[in-house]
């Protein structure tokens, strides 16, 4: 069997110290060494759904082995998906993402190691590696918003580390009391969720709560979703696409993680529902007062996130599968968003949506790659949030009964304001912008590619969904 | 054979348009598209009826299927969306003619008529729906073809904004119906008990069927919707699109009838058709006439439905698509003819536009009701399943059919008495229109005049032997009593008075008449309360905000008063010592003395 998980952390490790040595290529070899990746770990998808099994062997390489800590990756359906996603998203954005400042070294290093820490987190069976990994994403991230970003970038880097250090802190005691009240003393999530069990209730009742506080705050879902629209308004596109495309489902991915690990979770189902559903309807309604087009997108993010959330509530394996696949759609969907949303900053020079106008004359591509993202976004079939959905809603409607399928609603008023904001900016080309650059033959290859990804999921989701059968 | 097949054609027009550099052949594909559509859909007919399921896919114990059923009315849909296609395939190739909006109209179209085509065949909710939002998606884009005109995008987002409200209803009825009962197939529906959870979605589902065929409250946006391109027009409020609701609610009948939800839809339709007749009554906008008529039509057929008279309501599903097209099409041409210019008073007719003036006169003879023209079928129908069954609801369709009869003719008579002036025009004129603009409305308004002998040599081909019903001397001759009462009071006020309206513009009769204002007047209403809300949530977030931000700098403050606490001086350091000492002293001599 060849380490294909291994090959792709190692060709991404490469081209971080390639870029060091060779700063001029940094784009090629960025683009480069992501494909490599992501050929890795397509080859892996492509091999396990070949030989019928939902999870690729495991590998194991000894890290620290008294308090029995082991590198060992593998994947399941849950984070095959999610790995799936993020390889290809990030390949998107090292090809495509227009870098606002000069940095192409900087940017595509940090997306690299922001690759290697999303393939790393979601491949890790441990828990401690799953820490690690986290940080690691989370401290690439920070950079890549702290030195690439606009303006006021500093400032809304510290708050988005400021949130993502509260949530790890929480994470790591979590992972301690765990570590320290399973009986054999494991951070193997195998393990523990074959164990929980065993956990004294009072005790898990607080993990859990430690560990979706944590989740939350990275999904992330009111009441600590505040970082994530600063950070998008500060943040290259390149920025914006990693966030709110792959760090956003690392929460999402913990958050299913500590609902399948504790048994506890179940009494905490309709306080989650209850969380996401108002989440999801506040947040639609904050949208309305929003006129920066990256800020608008960044909101969508959190009503999306906030519908992932009662998937993984239901608590059903119909729930779980339709979360994972609606964090697989929302992170193409909203990769695809953020670049036409950045690339009109960049045709433009402008990205409030009362001084765009007549997008479309200018910037077709833009226009109408913008416009089918919103209506992935509303969830149209054959685009694959539209199963991500229907999942969700009928795993919510099992669990919660009608309250389950009220949330829907809120997407009526995202909707409603999203086809606003095309108009205002997209269309209405009486009076357009004059646009100062154009964007080049990389971008419309991004947009291809992800708009290629949402149709091919959303026409044959069974590629995806067979893993969860297996 | 199988039934999906039939979209295939059209799919593949509609792709190959993608391809750049096809402007001048995109008019052609479209075309073979759908000749061979038809072909296919033809060929089905020999089908027997039946389902046939595909699977889709499949995860934890839910399986998704797409299926389809080739049942007598699944046919006569498909049929129907099979014929007027090519026909407003052609008529498109004279009507657009800038080659740079060649291959997006023609793959918008072309998607468009391959929806409603999987709409027409579909037997369960999946299939439903996937035809049923790219139906709505794809109309949006066509309202809004022509984005740099000035309402154009105003008409197309408040289409799509009605749709979605429709469309998650849908979502959410869909869910319900899944779950309940176990699987996504009309039949499971259709073979089992009612239960109160089913009684929620069939009501979630009766909205979606509202917004899709322009109901009331939901009507406005198929006025608006008349800023897209006449051969859209034509498409949608003919065989496609609005079409849709009625449909769905017709194959579901059975299960809205023992939900006890008929009365609604007959109050529903009962408003709807008021409001149309109304409005169409004092529009001034040529093709907005025709829209408003529409929704009376549709509101007609919900009439029907509400008195669970399927053949009533099917048999005026299946003339109106004709007339319609057609009245539509003569619209479009002579709005063409007219240099684009859309208001009634404005227009002018010419004698030398024999083929258009004459489409348009059958067509407005059928919608009025006269015998042998095929609206009177659909008309007489649905009158005589309400004087039957509701005397108040016969009451309501005779006065609506007058109004009918009044506005149609209105609608032809108000262009007719003004001649062509070379002068006035300029450039354009009755010339300009080009032969295949003239030629689908001739076939269609020819299919008006057919239908009827069609229905009297073998009415069978709609919703089976079993139904077939004949109508008595005496509803034909109400019908065309009425109809022809109508026709004259048009005559007598438009012609030969000359008068501009029925009631003068700014008299309470006017306004009661031509209430979309107030419609779309409480539309507005609705959306700034919601952005009310916005605005108040949006407040909220930014003081949750802010108040993270005090509470960081309190933090801070604190650390700033805490930091000059330790400033180095032994002196003071001694004074915290002796005072920290002395309340230890203190506290120790409390606990003793208690």
């Amino acid at each position: 069997m060849i380490p294909l998980i291994g090959i792709s952390l190692v060709s991404l490790v490469l081209g971080m110290i390639l870029i060091a040595f060779s700063r001029e290529n940094a784009k090629l070899i960025g683009v480069v060494f992501s494909g490599i990746a992501m050929l890795a770990i397509i080859s892996a998808l492509a091999m396990s759904l070949l030989s019928g099994t939902a999870t690729f062997t495991e590998q194991y390489y000894a890290y620290i082995t008294t308090p029995n800590i082991v590198l060992s990756l593998g994947f399941n359906a849950i984070t095959f998906t999610l790995a799936l996603m993020a390889v290809i998203v990030a390949f998107v954005t090292q090809l495509s993402g227009n870098t606002e400042r000069e940095g192409y070294a900087t940017s595509s290093a940090l997306i690299l190691l922001f690759e290697l820490a999303a393939i790393g987190l979601f491949a890790s069976t441990n828990l401690f590696v799953f820490f690690i990994f986290w940080d690691v994403g989370v401290v690439a991230l920070f950079f890549m918003l702290y030195l690439l970003g606009s303006a006021n970038r500093r400032r809304a880097a510290m708050k988005f580390l400021m949130y993502e250090i509260l949530a790890s802190l929480l994470l790591l005691f979590a992972i301690m009391l765990i570590y320290f009240y399973t009986p054999l003393r494991s951070f193997d999530i195998g393990y523990i969720t074959a164990n929980a069990f065993l956990i004294p209730h009072s005790t898990e009742i607080l993990i859990f709560t430690l560990l979706f506080i944590a989740f939350l705050i990275n999904m992330p879902v009111f009441p600590v979703h505040l970082w994530l629209p600063d950070a998008h308004t500060e943040a290259s596109t390149q920025g914006s696409m990693l966030l709110s495309g792959i760090l956003t489902k690392f929460g999402g991915y913990g958050m299913i993680l500590a609902f399948t690990m504790l048994p506890v979770s179940g009494s905490f189902a309709v306080f989650t529902l209850l969380l996401g559903a108002f989440s999801a309807f506040y947040l639609a309604f904050v949208l309305f007062t929003q006129t920066d087009i990256k800020r608008i997108v960044a909101y969508t993010t959190i009503i999306e996130m906030s519908i992932v959330l009662i998937g993984i509530a239901s608590l059903s394996p119909l729930g779980i599968a339709g979360a994972t696949f609606a964090m697989l759609a929302h992170g193409f969907t909203i990769s695809l968003l953020f670049l036409a949303a950045g690339s009109t900053g960049h045709i433009f020079g402008e990205r409030d949506i009362r001084l765009l106008h007549g997008v479309v004359r200018n910037a077709h591509s833009t226009a109408y790659s913008f416009l089918t993202g919103v209506f992935a976004t509303t969830g149209m079939p054959l685009t694959a949030a539209f199963i991500g959905d229907l999942l969700i809603f009928v795993s919510a409607y099992r669990s919660f009964s009608t309250a389950g399928i009220i949330p829907l609603a809120a997407l009526i008023i995202m909707g409603a304001y999203l086809y606003y904001v095309i108009n205002k900016s997209l269309l209405s080309t009486k009076e357009s912008t004059k646009s100062i650059d154009y964007i080049g033959a990389t971008q419309k290859i991004g947009y291809a590619v992800l708009l290629f990804c949402i149709f091919l999921f959303g026409i044959a989701p069974f590629i995806i969904l067979k893993l969860f059968n297996l | 054979m199988l039934s999906l097949f039939v979209i295939i054609p059209l799919i593949a027009a509609a792709l190959a348009c993608l391809i750049p550099r096809t402007e001048r052949v995109a008019k052609y594909l479209a075309l073979s598209g759908s000749i061979v559509s038809l072909l296919l859909a033809y060929l089905l007919l020999s089908n027997p009826p039946g389902t046939q399921s595909l699977q889709w896919f499949n995860v934890a114990g839910l399986s998704v299927t797409i299926t389809t059923a080739t049942a007598q009315a699944n046919l006569l849909l498909l049929m129907l969306v099979a014929i007027v296609t090519p026909l407003v395939f052609t008529y498109s190739m004279g009507y657009m003619e800038l080659p740079s909006e060649q291959r997006r109209f023609y793959f918008e179209m072309c998607v468009f008529a391959a929806s409603m085509m999987l709409f027409a065949i579909s037997a369960s909710f999946i299939t439903l729906f996937i035809a049923w939002e790219i139906l709505g998606i794809t109309s949006y884009l066509l309202i809004g073809f022509w984005h740099y005109k000035e309402r154009a995008p105003t008409a197309a987002r408040k289409a799509i904004t009605t749709i979605l409200i429709g469309d998650i209803f849908m979502l959410m009825g869909i869910v319900i119906i899944g779950v309940t009962h176990a699987g996504f197939d009309y039949s499971l529906l259709l073979s089992n008990p009612i239960t109160s959870s089913t009684q929620l979605a069939l009501v979630f589902i009766l909205i979606a069927a509202f917004t899709k065929s322009a109901q009331f409250p939901f009507h406005e946006w198929l006025s608006d919707a008349m800023e897209g391109p006449t051969p859209v027009s034509s498409f949608l409020h003919s065989s496609t699109m609005v079409k849709a609701g009625v449909f769905l609610v017709m194959v579901l009948l059975p299960v809205y009838s023992a939900a006890g939800l008929l009365p609604l839809i007959l109050v529903i339709g009962i408003i709807s058709a008021i409001l149309g007749a109304s409005n169409a009554l004092t529009e001034r906008h040529f093709k907005k006439i025709l829209a408003y008529s529409t929704i009376e039509d549709l509101g007609l057929m919900f009439i029907a439905l509400g008195l669970n008279a399927v053949f009533a309501a099917m048999i005026l599903f299946f003339v109106q698509t004709f007339y319609k097209a057609a009245l539509f099409m003569s619209a479009g041409s002579i709005i063409r003819a007219n240099n684009e210019e859309e208001d009634i008073y404005k227009l002018c007719c010419s004698r030398n536009s024999k083929p258009i003036l004459a489409t348009a006169l059958i067509g407005a003879l059928s919608i009025a009701g006269i015998f042998p023209l095929s609206g009177f079928l659909g008309k007489s129908f649905v009158e005589s399943s309400a004087m039957s069954s509701n005397i108040v609801v016969y009451a309501v369709l005779v006065l609506v059919g007058l109004a009918t009869s009044i506005y149609a003719f209105r609608w032809l008579f108000i262009p007719t008495r003004n001649v062509f002036d070379k002068k006035l025009t300029g450039k354009l004129g009755y010339g300009s229109v080009p032969k295949t603009m003239v030629i689908p409305g001739v076939v269609l308004a020819a299919l008006v005049v057919v239908a009827t002998f069609i229905y009297y040599a073998d009415p069978s081909y709609i919703g089976g032997a079993a139904q077939m019903q004949l109508l008595g001397a005496t509803e034909i001759a109400i019908t065309n009593i009425v109809a022809i009462a109508g026709i004259a009071v048009a005559f007598y006020i438009y012609k030969l008075g000359h008068r501009m309206h029925l009631a003068s513009t700014n008299s309470m009769a006017f306004a009661a008449l031509h209430n979309s204002t107030i419609v779309n007047g409480a539309y507005l209403i609705f959306a700034a309360g919601i952005a009310k809300i916005g605005a108040l949530a949006g407040n909220l977030d930014f003081a949750f905000d802010r108040s993270i931000y005090v509470m960081s700098q309190l933090f801070i403050k604190s650390g700033y008063y805490m930091r000059r606490m330790v400033d180095g001086q032994t002196n003071s350091y001694a004074l915290a010592f002796v005072l920290g000492f002395a309340l230890m002293l203190l506290l120790i001599a409390f606990n003793l003395i208690t």
